[in-house]
């Protein structure tokens, strides 16, 4: 008979209980969606400049599967808002404790399982649509990674299995714990919490101390390495929900107890609805920020190895083309170049060697990167100043002396592209004019030339690519598979960047996707008992306007908040792969703004929803 | 004569559309409520009172027919005027309390004072004399769901009297209470009415609720059937209120 009660009071509530499916299953669908490329090692491995990829992966795990773990927890006690006063009134008519609690137990089972299913298929259609997406965008081809991927599925649903387990227990807990008249009252049940002041203070201090833990390894990530990224992960995620649990009652009770700005307008409503429901919100509010702040991460990493790509390849090369043998044709088109600076240096090739002019080099010395030595700067982009007194060196000298000094062998190897992809097995030869001229050969010339834009002649870069493969044709017989450019390094790391990128953007949208999940089960489950609040009030003669102004303020401190804290930990955060990148802030605006466009578009969506909801219709 | 501060001049009110269905809720109410009356409005339910009240307190529009309060036409006004005219010279004493469950007592009775702009130095003293009017001033700090009924019920009457509106607008306003309490508070709106000249409106199905109205109006199938005026003592004006009720109940059966 209860079951009957149950089943069909559930049927009547089914509003309700789709908002928590909803809720449920986006948080299930996006553990899955990362779980498909944590788990999916060969993938991951094969397409990311992250060397301990997976270990990071794991991290991620741990930090989303603690999201998971307060939001889910949170979630699951709306069935009990949902059904408390109503399980109390079987109470009375007579059901045993026993009964209700059981019921409680299977009830929150019962939808866990429903969202599981519904979650995990939702999750294989989100990871496919992402991935075909960005693989597209970005024109990576991604293989090796699997939408399905069974070892994620069943991580999936173990881990939910049990959070489910757990939740069921404390539901039933809370029923079992809980008088008749408890549950009967319920709905009309405030809860004002006010925390004791030393607790507070403690609180904010374990919060500051925590995330200041946090910043500390982050920025030295360099000495920590990978007992720091645990140690990051574990304070900073606790730190942030300490952070909501004490700070933020605290900030709006101060903003309640200044009497004029309380007695203004609707304020004294807005600060109340925000205290109202305080220890749930901060649980809300704290995972809000951790889904910000990966999902920032995510993209601002990701996108910041995309534009380290350029920064790397220029500490390679000071130069960014060298033409061998030019035609007519591109001399010309160079005339049209933006260069800082061109130089033309000549040289012989015979059968055992390769010959470059001394004093062509000695009067034009080319840029090279020299190694400083130093992690800060790397290389340092200098004019090769080595003295050449003698009439010869070459890379196979027998002395000392003869030997082409480290400054010109960098210049001729990776300025002039004097290398074995051109030349064969030829010996590399510096001579005077007199050397020079005794040699039986064609002067031939390569031009070397700095550019002020490098990516926008890509185009024309790899046209002189396929040049130097053909003149190294006529010198060795083959086509070499690269010639060493700036440019050929360029396009590889980019290449390799893909997958990292296409790992970055993935997780960004799922992460950011499971925020507006999250933000909008808090707002739909507690629409129901502000819609009330808001018809009294304009029973009592207040504006439309006005209300609505007051729901703006509202979510936005709802809004304001996480995101501000999240974008803290973002910022910081980057300093972290400073050890792997060389300038991780390059061009960081780039997803900070993304984010705030997205952020505001999801802020005014959210108001604009909760406004039809809550706000009593217009006649 | 002084001017009315309630005007009502052959309202109708009907529901649903015009050929099908439509029922008439209000069939032609006229009637006045001077300043400082204490006007009562009973009938059997579905007779219009709750209707006639929605009307008069601007939640809802008459379909026909002319509304003046404190002078003025509500019957012409638009959506955001109602709005401010309700939150100025109304106020609303309802059944079930509809005290905000998330502000303290003190910030429910201050809400109208804030609405207006009233500065906080002002509310203050405000909400206290009220509170103190109404015997109220040592929960001003709780919130509603530690207080008992009557309490929430004066705490809602402090409500709608902190920024003195021209009327006061009281939908059975006892209907939740005990009848200990029940008395307290109609002694309280009395004494309100008596001696600070408050005008009231009041609708409830209660007889001896009623009884401590000077004149009620009796409406039956949207029409005002009787009115009648409190001559002698309460006990007395009681009787007569039970005698009309009872020819309510013997129409019924004829």
């Amino acid at each position: 008979m209860l079951w009957k009660l149950l089943t069909s009071s559930m049927r009547k509530m089914w509003k309700d209980y789709i908002v928590l499916l909803f809720g449920l299953t986006v948080s299930i669908a996006i553990f899955y969606m990362f779980q498909t490329l944590a788990q999916n090692k060969s993938f991951l491995e094969a397409n990311a400049l992250i060397t301990s990829i997976v270990f990071v992966f794991h991290v991620g795990t741990f930090i989303l599967a603690m999201v998971t773990i307060f939001y889910i927890f949170y979630a699951t006690s709306f069935i009990l808002t949902l059904r408390q006063k109503e399980l109390g009134m079987y109470m009375t008519l007579g059901a045993k404790k026993g009964k209700v609690t059981q019921m409680m137990f299977f009830e929150t089972l019962l939808i866990g399982f429903i969202s599981l299913i519904i979650g995990i298929l939702a999750g294989i259609g989100l990871s496919q649509l992402t991935a075909r997406m960005l693989m597209n965008q970005l024109n990576f081809s991604g293989e090796g990674f699997e939408a399905f991927y069974s070892s994620s599925l069943i991580t999936t649903v173990i881990f939910y299995a049990i959070l489910f387990m757990l939740t069921a227990f404390v539901n039933a807990l809370k029923i079992a714990s809980k008088s008749v008249l408890d549950l009967v009252r319920a709905p009309q049940q405030a809860d004002p919490v006010m925390r004791k002041g030393w607790k507070i203070f403690a609180g904010t201090v374990i919060s500051i101390i925590l995330i200041g833990v946090g910043y500390y390894v982050m920025i030295n990530m360099g000495t920590f390495l990978h007992f720091g990224v645990i140690a990051a992960a574990i304070t900073i995620t606790f730190g942030t929900y300490f952070f909501f649990m004490s700070l933020l009652p605290f900030i709006i009770r101060r903003l309640k107890s200044i009497r004029t700005l309380n007695d203004k307008g609707l304020n004294s409503f807005t600060f109340a609805q925000l205290q109202f429901r305080i220890s749930q919100l901060t649980k809300v509010l704290g995972t809000v920020t951790m889904l910000v702040a990966l999902g920032l991460g995510a993209m601002a990493a990701s996108l910041s190895f995309y534009h380290n790509i350029e920064i790397q390849t220029s500490l390679m090369y000071a130069n960014d083309v060298a033409v061998y043998q030019p035609t007519e044709e591109q001399l010309q088109e160079f005339k049209n170049w933006d260069f800082q600076e061109k130089n033309d240096y000549t040289y012989k090739v015979s059968d055992e060697g390769v010959y470059f002019l001394k004093d062509d080099l000695l009067n034009n010395p080319p840029f090279i990167q020299q190694f400083t030595g130093n992690m800060e700067e790397l290389t340092r982009t200098v004019r090769v100043s080595d003295p050449l007194p003698l009439d010869e060196y070459s890379d196979t000298a027998e002395t000392e002396e003869r030997m082409i000094s480290d400054d010109w062998a960098t210049a001729l190897r990776s300025e002039l592209l004097a290398t074995s992809r051109i030349f064969g097995d030829r010996t590399i030869y510096i001579v005077d004019e007199t050397k020079f001229s005794a040699i039986d050969a064609e002067i031939e010339t390569v031009t070397v030339g700095r550019l002020e834009n490098f990516t926008e002649k890509s185009v024309a870069l790899e046209k002189i690519d396929e040049h130097n493969q053909e003149v190294s044709l006529a010198y060795t017989g083959s086509i070499p598979d690269m010639t060493g450019s700036k440019y050929e390094n360029y396009t590889s790391l980019k290449a390799i960047a893909n997958g990292t990128i296409f790992m970055g953007l993935f997780l960004g949208i799922a992460f950011l996707m499971m925020m507006a999940s999250v933000l909008m089960f808090k707002l739909l489950s507690s629409a129901t008992a502000d819609t009330s609040r808001y018809n009294m009030l304009r029973k009592i003669g207040v504006r439309r306007s006005k209300l609505s102004a007051s729901i703006y303020k509202e979510l936005f401190l709802i809004f304001l908040f996480p995101g501000l804290l999240g974008f803290v930990h973002v910022i910081v955060g980057m300093e972290m792969f400073s050890i792997i990148l060389i300038e991780p802030y390059t061009k960081i605006w780039i997803p900070i703004l993304l984010f705030l466009v997205i952020y505001l578009t999801y802020y005014l969506l959210t108001v604009q929803m909760y406004k039809r909801i809550v706000l009593p219709k217009k006649s | 004569m002084t001017k009315p501060v309630v005007h009502v001049d052959h309202v109708e009110k009907i529901f649903g559309r015009k050929s099908e269905n439509s029922f008439k809720a209000l069939d032609g109410v006229s009637f006045d409520i001077y300043p400082g009356e204490f006007v009562g409005i009973m009938g059997p339910s579905g007779a219009g009172k709750t209707t006639l009240l929605n009307v008069v307190s601007t939640l809802d529009q008459a379909t026909s027919g002319k509304i003046e309060i404190a002078g003025r036409d509500i019957t012409m006004m638009k959506q955001n005027e109602l709005a401010d005219f309700r939150s100025a010279e109304l106020g609303f004493i309802f059944q079930d309390f509809n005290l905000l469950e998330n502000l303290t007592i003190y910030e429910n009775i201050a809400l109208p004072l804030s609405l207006q702009g009233v500065a906080s130095k002002n509310i203050r003293p405000l909400v206290h004399q009220v509170a103190d009017k109404l015997g109220i001033k040592s929960i001003l700090g709780k919130y509603p769901v530690a207080v008992s009924g009557g309490q929430k019920q004066r705490a809602a009457a402090a409500r709608a009297l902190v920024h003195e509106p021209a009327i006061i607008l009281a939908d059975e306003p006892t209907g939740a209470l005990d009848s200990k309490n029940a008395r307290s508070l109609m002694e309280t709106m009395e004494h309100l009415n008596r001696h600070h000249s408050v005008s009231i409106m009041l609708v409830t199905h209660d007889p001896l609720s009623a009884s401590y109205c000077e004149r009620i109006l009796f409406i039956q199938d949207g029409t005002i059937y009787k009115e009648i005026r409190r001559t002698e003592d309460q006990a007395a004006f009681h009787q007569q209120i039970l005698n009309v009720l009872a020819e309510f109940s013997s129409l019924d059966q004829a």
